[in-house]
């Protein structure tokens, strides 16, 4: 397949519901960074290649990131909007689970934490922060121009990206206990 | 709401030429395989495989195929002499490219078999659009009768014809639109080669920047 068609050479791209609107716009801005989150979870999933079960799970939350990202290339009221799956509580769920299930293995948290340790946690801490901006920038862009009733999923997506940054601190935690590494509280 | 994708075992029950190059392919498929217009399949002969959008409409117990004869193209070869009865593998369907009802007027612009998922929506009774189909000879405008029923304006452009038909344009879509369009807001559907994707995307930008654009690239 070829991947370029020159069609955003001047600055402008098409969302999936048939606008061309500036690469500029915060809607392109929002899934840019969803796209960029997506990104450092693979750089991390590549360096846990080891644990299988940790693998699996990442990638299907990069799957569900990539879910998220065509809501965002959507715009509230397009018809597209019916050929793509909402966030579902399921997905919610998942992540919630796998928080409680990694927060059994550690240690209680007392303080604040460097992010650092181990590279996978670094990582992880990275994913964290840009899921946060992410969620940012989805607040923002639901500010700016959606009305309610079609802002549903939306909302959703928010709830989403809350939980996977959350998940994402506990997995920076597991990832320096997986090593042998303790975390490193803030000393002030 | 999306057809969901599944794999079957068709048979060719035809094939017959369109022009010097292309040719259209009939092929059963078990009743239960659904489609909207303007979805694509991904076809199967032996080891080869091309994604090839749907012509006909939904609902019928075949689908055809628009094929056009790829210079090294394996599976358009072995489909020009594949027998009747020859055994395929139909997945799918594939795409987003469906007509989506709009207060806008629909633009549907085509270069050669790029027309096929324009003849599956007027088959299937959409009608009303203005549709550009940018060819070399008037030879080339497969489907013509079916698609001046349906559509409210048919535009045959032609590159290369030595004698313009009636009603036709001399050049490319591009140069019809930017010539011939006045600005407003459209739903534009573009399907063919990216060439012309691209083009026909950027004068949009230019002169009718409050479109929608929905795309179907060739190669």
């Amino acid at each position: 397949m070829k991947i370029y068609t020159g069609t955003g050479d001047k600055g402008k791209t098409s969302l999936f519901s048939g606008e061309r609107i500036s690469k500029a716009d915060a809607r392109i801005d929002a899934y840019g960074d969803l796209d960029e989150l997506n990104s450092i979870l693979g750089a991390l999933t590549a360096q846990l290649a080891a644990e299988e079960k940790l693998v699996v799970e990442l990638q299907q939350i990069q799957s569900d990131i990539f879910q998220a990202g065509a809501w965002l290339a959507t715009r509230p009221g397009s018809p597209l909007m019916d050929s793509l799956q909402e966030i579902s509580e399921e997905q919610i769920a998942f992540l919630e689970k796998a928080i409680d299930r990694m927060e059994e293995e550690l240690p209680a948290l007392e303080t604040f934490i460097l992010p650092g340790g181990h590279i996978t946690a670094a990582w992880a801490h990275v994913a964290r922060t840009v899921g946060r901006r992410c969620e940012r920038k989805v607040v923002s862009l639901l500010s700016q121009s959606m009305k309610e009733k079609a802002a549903e999923p939306y909302q959703r997506i928010l709830v989403f990206l809350n939980r996977l940054s959350d998940y994402l601190f506990v997995l920076a935690r597991k990832c320096n206990h997986l090593h042998g590494m303790p975390d490193k509280p803030w000393r002030p | 709401m999306k057809t969901p994708v599944s794999t079957h075992i068709g048979a060719l029950l035809k094939r017959q030429w369109l022009s010097d190059k292309s040719f259209e392919i009939i092929i059963r498929v078990p009743p239960r395989f659904a489609f909207e217009p303007g979805q694509r399949i991904r076809l199967r002969l032996g080891k080869y495989e091309r994604e090839y959008s749907i012509a006909s409409a939904p609902g019928e117990p075949e689908i055809a195929l628009c094929v056009r004869c790829v210079a090294g193209g394996k599976l358009s070869t072995l489909l020009s002499v594949a027998e009747s009865g020859t055994s395929l593998s139909v997945n799918g369907p594939y795409g987003y490219f469906t007509y989506k009802p709009s207060p806008r007027p629909a633009v549907f612009v085509a270069t050669g078999t790029g027309i096929a998922p324009f003849c599956s929506m007027a088959r299937a009774g959409i009608s009303g659009f203005t549709l550009l189909h940018g060819v070399s000879l008037p030879e080339d405008l497969y489907y013509a009768p079916l698609l001046r029923q349906s559509a409210l304006r048919y535009i045959p452009c032609l590159t290369a014809a030595e004698k313009l038909p009636e009603n036709s344009f001399r050049g490319n879509v591009t140069e019809y639109l930017e010539q011939h369009f006045p600005p407003a807001a459209y739903d534009f559907y573009l399907c063919g080669r990216g060439e012309m994707i691209r083009d026909v995307t950027l004068l949009i930008d230019e002169r009718f920047p409050e479109s929608l654009v929905y795309t179907e690239l060739f190669y």
